[in-house]
């Protein structure tokens, strides 16, 4: 293999398959990356074998051939080179990797790209288009609220859903629920795959792969594999699904409410900043106050108030356009930042109806994200 | 050196509080409590209802029959506490050495002040019902049980719709006098079923107590004979204990062979557990840490801890947490020579409700703990019992 690329490529090529470096291998191989020629391209690859990342950089190919590399090494040489072209040179009896940039030489003692496990290769006639803009924010918006353990191995997922046009993703910790839908440009119509569930993990890195540049994700899922693949325009992300049944998330959001809040996100979020710096010794337990207005021509009050026992209070009012009656209801207030952290429009709504009932987060006048937190239960 | 202390107590604070809150309440039949057709029960009465023959721990749907006018007023424990912690921070003031016994009550030893305690009394009384607006009564004398006796009965002694807002004083040397006349049930450590029996031996007043040979009491009731012999003639060394901050409540047995079966040390682990849990809540703790202590046959011991998510108080949740360190480091038939349960890390209670958990059922799981340990501290900690303890104490 004799092949030259520039430095940024190889370089931002070499960090996003790092992310499916697992950090301790079960196979001495899966700390290696793969690098192979590929018409006029390099690819290269690494998985964990629930995750598979490749990526292709474009790259003037002399001779072909494949290696496999320390997936670190690698990645930390190319770090320190200038942004300039990068010569490698593979000698095939070693497998080591000569390589050269501005001056500058190294070799990487590589292993025998025959043992790197077999990437799958997309199979774009079924798949579903999304918009790439809008998969993101769907990532960003849901993924959180999956959970982080692995207790309940279904809640650790996102499920994805295809109704006709309709795309959903829906995530559940056990203690809050995130609900986003679109419509997607194509519908699948009858040939709608069955739900699936993505590991957060997996979506988490295809948000952090997703760039301005692209326009969208392709999705497929393969009949029968137990996998899931997203491609770009010259990333492939392939992972395992979780399997089991996602619960019935429709059934716990609430449909009515008694009391209905709208405020400024960014006031709500300062508030609940606030409340955090002392609710934080109380397991996040921060009291939110809704008290309706006393009169038509006034706004509503909402206090957003954390305490610790040690360190004191504070109390975080706003206004606020409040509909129903006064309600006090605490919730761990760290899940009420990180979906107000991910809502872009410039006002939400906080509806509830008691104490120990659900609450929902919404954005003000879009109806295609929903998030429900369950409240801190404070009462003995 | 004779003591001098006082027992502060609320007249019926909950109401107070809340008269304070609407004076529109003040000397009219009210109570704070729970709903009838929630199976709700009477927290506190005022004075104006007490005529009709409404007391509190009555059951809501009870006290609207004896009074069918009776307003109730939903309980607000947050305002109760504040208020609370405004009188006993007074009481602070006064002296260090405060004894809180629940929200509306407590003693003070005032010994060290050179004045008069009955004028010490007068001027805590006034400066609660001027600064803070709360009727309140005090028993003094010279040790804690007599004190409390004094202000039950002075408190009692007062007739009318108003608080009684009583001082009963007890002075040095008077007070087996002062105790002689009253029922033996006043005495702390006199249960009813101590009174049944002392009854059935035609001893009535605590004056008849006083009279028996102490050596006869202890044949009777044991240990508690002796004490009870005591407290009749009006002795109590009991200092007034300040209250330390609790850090940890464990409960451990030794056995008195080591133990080998797994099911032995679970049934354990699990009286264990119910004791460490019932304190918590009587304490008013809720801890986020549980510890696993085993000492083996070797006299070596390992502590073993688990950090839960929330704080509990629950017997349920304190013997899981304990059973699954049990099985994670004990190795079937390996003996043990002593097994503990400890929980600490106290916080304020609070428990993140699941969104597919059913709210009912966990608020059924709290009434059905609070009524056990309300039976357990009326009629005695084996009022009610495990099935699973029965098999081996009664085949």
């Amino acid at each position: 293999m004799r092949v030259s690329v520039l430095q940024e490529n190889l370089y931002k090529g070499l960090s996003i398959v790092g992310r499916a470096v697992p950090s301790r291998a079960s196979l001495p191989i899966l700390s290696n990356v793969l690098i192979a020629t590929e018409d006029a391209r390099v690819r290269l690859a690494a998985t964990n074998l629930q995750l598979g990342i490749t990526v292709w950089i474009g790259a003037k190919v002399e001779d072909d051939g494949s290696v496999t590399l320390p997936a670190r090494t690698f990645q930390d040489l190319v770090a320190t080179l200038p942004p300039e072209r990068v010569d490698m040179d593979l000698d095939t009896r070693t497998l080591t990797l000569h390589l050269h940039c501005a001056g500058k030489s190294a070799n990487i003692k590589g292993m025998d790209a025959a043992e790197f496990p077999q990437m799958p290769e997309f199979e774009p006639d079924r798949a579903i288009s999304v918009r790439a803009d809008v998969f993101k924010e769907m990532i960003e918006q849901v993924v959180f609220a999956a959970a982080k353990d692995e207790s309940r191995p279904v809640l650790a997922g996102v499920l994805l859903r295809f109704d006709g046009d309709v795309f959903t993703m829906a995530a559940a910790d056990g203690y809050r629920l995130s609900v986003r839908t679109t419509e997607l440009e194509f519908s699948v119509g009858d040939r709608a795959p069955d739900p699936v569930i993505v590991p957060a993990r997996t979506l988490q890195e295809l948000g952090r792969i997703i760039s301005d540049d692209d326009e969208e994700v392709l999705i497929a899922l393969p009949d029968g594999r137990g996998q899931v693949m997203f491609s770009l325009d010259n990333v492939l992300v392939v992972s395992q699904l979780i399997e089991g049944k996602f619960p019935d998330y429709e059934a716990i959001i609430p449909r009515t409410y008694q009391t209905s809040v709208m405020a400024y996100t960014s006031e709500l979020l300062a508030a609940c900043r606030s409340s955090e710096v002392f609710a934080k010794d109380s397991a996040n337990t921060a009291r939110v106050l809704i008290e309706p207005a006393s009169s038509p021509n006034e706004p509503g009050q909402v206090i957003v108030a954390g305490q610790s026992q040690e360190k004191g209070d504070a109390q975080a009012p706003l206004e606020a356009t409040i509909e129903g009656t006064a309600i006090e209801i605490a919730f761990n207030i760290r899940y009420l930042i990180e979906v107000l952290n991910v809502i872009r429009e410039d006002r939400v709504v906080l509806e509830t109806s008691g104490p120990t009932a659900p609450g929902v987060v919404r954005p003000a006048g879009r109806d295609d994200f929903i998030h429900v937190i369950m409240p801190m239960s404070t009462a003995r | 050196m004779v003591r001098k202390i006082l027992h502060l107590d609320l007249d019926a604070f909950f109401c107070a509080v809340e008269e304070l809150n609407n004076p529109a309440l003040r000397g009219v039949p009210f109570a704070v409590g729970g709903r009838p057709d929630q199976r709700g029960v009477v927290a506190s009465c005022s004075y104006a209802a007490r005529r009709f023959g409404v007391r509190s721990a009555m059951s809501t749907a009870t006290a609207l029959r004896l009074c069918p006018g009776l307003i109730l007023v939903p309980h607000r424990r947050g305002a109760y506490s504040q208020v609370s912690r405004q009188v006993m921070a007074r009481l602070h003031d006064l002296s260090p050495l405060v004894e809180q016994l629940s929200i509306d009550e407590a003693f003070v030893d005032v010994s060290f002040l050179p004045d008069d305690p009955a004028e010490v009394a007068r001027r805590l009384q006034s400066e609660i019902n001027e600064s803070l607006g709360l009727p309140c009564s005090l028993g003094v004398a010279t040790n804690k049980l007599v004190a409390k006796i004094a202000n039950n009965v002075g408190k009692s002694r007062v007739q009318g719709d108003a608080p009684p807002n009583a001082i009963t004083v007890v002075p040095p040397g008077e007070e087996a006098a002062f105790l002689s006349e009253l029922p033996v049930s006043e005495l702390w450590g006199v249960g009813p079923k101590t009174a049944e029996t002392l009854a059935r031996y035609g001893v009535r007043t605590i004056g008849d107590v006083a009279a028996w040979p102490e050596a006869e009491l202890m044949r009777l009731f044991g240990k508690h004979g002796q004490s009870i012999a005591r407290h009749a003639r009006g002795i109590d060394d009991r200092p007034v204990e300040p209250e330390r901050e609790t850090k940890s409540i464990s409960k451990e047995i030794t056995f008195s062979r080591d133990v080998t079966d797994g099911v032995l040390l679970e049934r354990t682990l699990r009286q264990l557990a119910d004791g460490v849990g019932r304190q918590a809540r009587k304490s008013r703790l809720s801890g986020t840490t549980v510890k696993l202590k085993l000492r083996w046959s070797d006299f070596t011991t390992l502590t073993r801890q688990v950090t839960l998510d929330h704080p509990v108080d629950e017997d349920d949740a304190i013997f899981e947490a304990a059973r699954e360190l049990f099985h994670r480091f004990w190795t079937v038939g390996r003996p043990v020579r002593l097994i503990g349960v400890g929980l600490s890390g106290f916080a304020q209670p609070h428990r993140q409700l699941g969104l597919w958990e059913d709210p009912a059922e966990e608020s059924e799981k709290r009434r059905l703990q609070t009524t056990l340990d309300d039976l357990r501290e009326r009629f005695g900690d084996d009022a009610i019992r495990r099935g699973s303890d029965l098999s081996i104490d009664e085949p």
